[in-house]
């Protein structure tokens, strides 16, 4: 599965209308809640097209002079799922054997910056987000990852879904033991 | 320095806790191992043209690790020898010079000192130049492509240090073609000591149906029957110690066990198995289609068949970076090596399925040892010790089923013959531990 690696505004972009705007927020705001209440299934089954692709490269640090394509190796991302891959990590969770999920971790995640343009395919829209999400685990072991991410939202039989996804956590270390959370 | 004879007991099958905690064996450790020990620093093929570098470290210490204009492979410490700053700040590129951005000394692609702002003017054309190059890494060697450095002019060749690891690991090094380590490494922290997941790596089989009981069960591999243990064959697989803290476990005929579709990978192994067959005999062809688990001393680690490859690299006694890169062979089909990618990020990524089970347990192994009392303590790794021995043909010691504990027991001896300060050459007279039964 090929994957993007980077987020770039359009040149022009065709920003949708305020309803539109007003219900691809939603939609992110709501997802959020959803995952923050575990709701892994149901998210799976009613907010996710089929063809989805979910992907969060790896990103290097290069000097700036440096003109070899980021991500132009092949070989490094944290998520490059399809659909049945995400199924897979979901059907890890409700197995009830994962040990670090038990007790609950307390996962929120925010979202903000929201913003949509009509994509290049009729009926899409691009949405670009920044999101901050806090875990906290155990005693004392909380970490915050920080990114932006552009997700890809198609309206089946009325209600928006989503299509794609392309997450930027703006750290080259993950400051944590894992991402094993949904974004 | 600290008295480490009792830290290590019974052969290696007794650890006392404060290994993992104190900073006074860490300091030693930083000593005795990272700066005399061979450690991994890339693939040649993560550097392929004269001016290609990467950045890592070996122990804490920063190094620049740079392909010379005549194909060599040269390292150096980045930091730079006017006041201390770190010179490279990227992960990777390509140079004609490093620049410091203090007050900008630069240095060759052989951390030689090349020109010096204001030479003339400020220091008179007095600087001896030569004095000031960038602290070279005694010795870079390559084995097969794996280029390890070491701080140690007086270390043995990378091939004695490998030893019968090597014989083992031309199973997967000595394919046509050769391999790659496909990249840029994912990088993510944990709050472990670094001999925690060696350990893992080099020995655990015995956690796999435990602690990975979700994951096996999810993927719905030919390994799902592993889960919550509920099926093991001690005649599946072994366990081998070389002499010299390497180490690993085997399943047999497991290589693409983990693959959710492994359809791919299983035609690619029956398409190579004669000619490895031909090239290494029948043992190593065998193994050629097991998976394994395995760390190279001190804190390389990888997995082959799940082709994941890993450096624990330590930032203190309780926290450690995790650098993951997918193995392939070279002349693995494009699709075949993006499936590899796509099964290593899947397991052992910073969200793979696995890694989110170990990564946990890693960080509690360690953490408790904080309570005063908890660190006089001991561990035990003594599973399989009354069964391990010699074989007829294979090297090394080695135990019986891939759930044992032979291959850690052999770290720690190798980690308390290097922490005990003890000289190469009296390390190697001294004799071996050699237990005296045959395995079949
Ligand atoms: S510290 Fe590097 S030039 Fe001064
Ligand atoms: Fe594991």
């Amino acid at each position: 599965m090929n994957a993007p690696t980077q987020i770039k505004t359009p040149a022009n972009p065709r920003y949708v209308d305020r309803d539109t705007l007003f219900e691809v927020e939603r939609f992110l705001i709501r997802e959020a809640r959803m995952l923050d209440e575990e709701r892994f299934r149901e998210w799976w089954q009613t907010q996710l097209t089929e063809d989805i692709h979910y992907v969060l490269p790896v990103r290097e640090i290069r000097m700036r002079a440096d003109k070899k394509p980021v991500g132009s190796n092949p070989g490094a991302f944290v998520f490059n799922d399809n659909y049945a891959m995400l199924d897979m990590r979901i059907r890890r969770l409700e197995t009830g054997l994962v040990w670090m999920e038990d007790p609950q971790n307390y996962i929120r995640r925010f979202v903000s910056n929201i913003d949509a343009a009509w994509a290049d395919v009729d009926g899409e829209v691009d949405a670009w987000s920044n999101f901050i999400v806090y875990r906290n685990r155990r005693q004392r072991d909380e970490t915050v990852v920080w990114g932006t991410k552009q997700c890809r939202l198609r309206k089946v039989d009325g209600q928006w879904k989503l299509a794609g996804r392309t997450i930027l956590v703006d750290q080259r270390v993950v400051l944590d033991k894992n991402l094993y959370f949904f974004l | 320095m600290k008295d480490v004879t009792k830290l290590i007991l019974e052969d290696g099958a007794v650890q006392d806790r404060r290994i993992y905690w104190d900073q006074d064996i860490y300091e030693q450790e930083l000593e005795q191992i990272f700066a005399r020990a061979w450690q991994f620093l890339a693939h040649e093929s993560q550097i392929p043209n004269a001016g290609d570098f990467i950045t890592t470290r070996m122990g804490e210490d920063n190094v620049i690790v740079a392909r010379q204009p005549d194909g060599k492979i040269k390292a150096f410490i980045n930091s730079c020898p006017h006041r201390g700053n770190v010179v490279c700040h990227a992960d990777t590129g390509n140079a004609r010079a490093f620049t410091c951005a203090y007050h900008g000394w630069a240095f060759g692609l052989d951390g030689e000192l090349a020109t010096v702002p204001l030479e003339h003017d400020a220091y008179y054309d007095a600087i001896e130049r030569p004095r000031y190059a960038m602290h070279p890494v005694a010795k870079v060697e390559s084995y097969k492509g794996l280029v390890f450095g070491t701080f140690d002019a007086g270390a043995p060749s990378l091939r004695d240090y490998l030893g019968d690891m090597a014989w083992y690991m031309d199973t997967f090094l000595d394919v046509p073609g050769g391999i790659e380590l496909l990249g840029p490494p994912m990088k993510s922290i944990l709050n472990c000591n670094w001999k925690v997941p060696v350990e893992n790596f080099i020995a655990d089989g015995y956690h796999v149906g435990w602690a990975h009981a979700a994951a096996l069960k999810a993927i719905e591999s030919p390994l799902s029957p592993l889960a919550g243990n509920q099926a093991y064959d001690v005649n599946s697989g072994l366990q081998v110690a070389t002499r010299g803290g390497h180490g690993f476990g085997v399943i047999w005929d497991a290589a693409a066990a983990i693959h959710p579709d492994g359809g791919a990978y299983r035609e690619w192994l029956a398409k190579r198995t004669p000619i490895m067959r031909e090239r290494l005999g029948e043992w190593r062809s065998r193994f050629y289609n097991g998976h394994w688990d395995a760390s190279i001393f001190p804190n390389c680690s990888f997995l082959y068949g799940t082709n994941t490859w890993k450096l624990w690299l330590p930032m203190g006694p309780h926290n450690i970076e995790v650098w993951t890169w997918t193995l392939v062979e070279k002349d693995m089909p494009a699709e075949l090596k993006q499936m590899m990618v796509a099964t290593n990020m899947m397991t052992f990524g910073t969200a793979g399925m696995l890694e989110t089970d170990d990564g946990e347990n890693m960080e509690q192994c360690t953490g408790s040892n904080r309570g005063w009392v908890t660190r006089r303590g001991k561990l035990y790794s003594g599973m399989g010790q009354v069964r391990e021995g010699v074989h007829a043909e294979l090297p090394g010691i080695v135990g019986k089923g891939i759930v044992c504990e032979t291959s850690n027991r052999g770290f720690y001896r190798r980690w308390a013959e290097l922490m005990s300060g003890r000289s190469w050459e009296e390390i190697s007279r001294e004799p071996h531990y050699a237990p005296n039964r045959e395995v079949a």
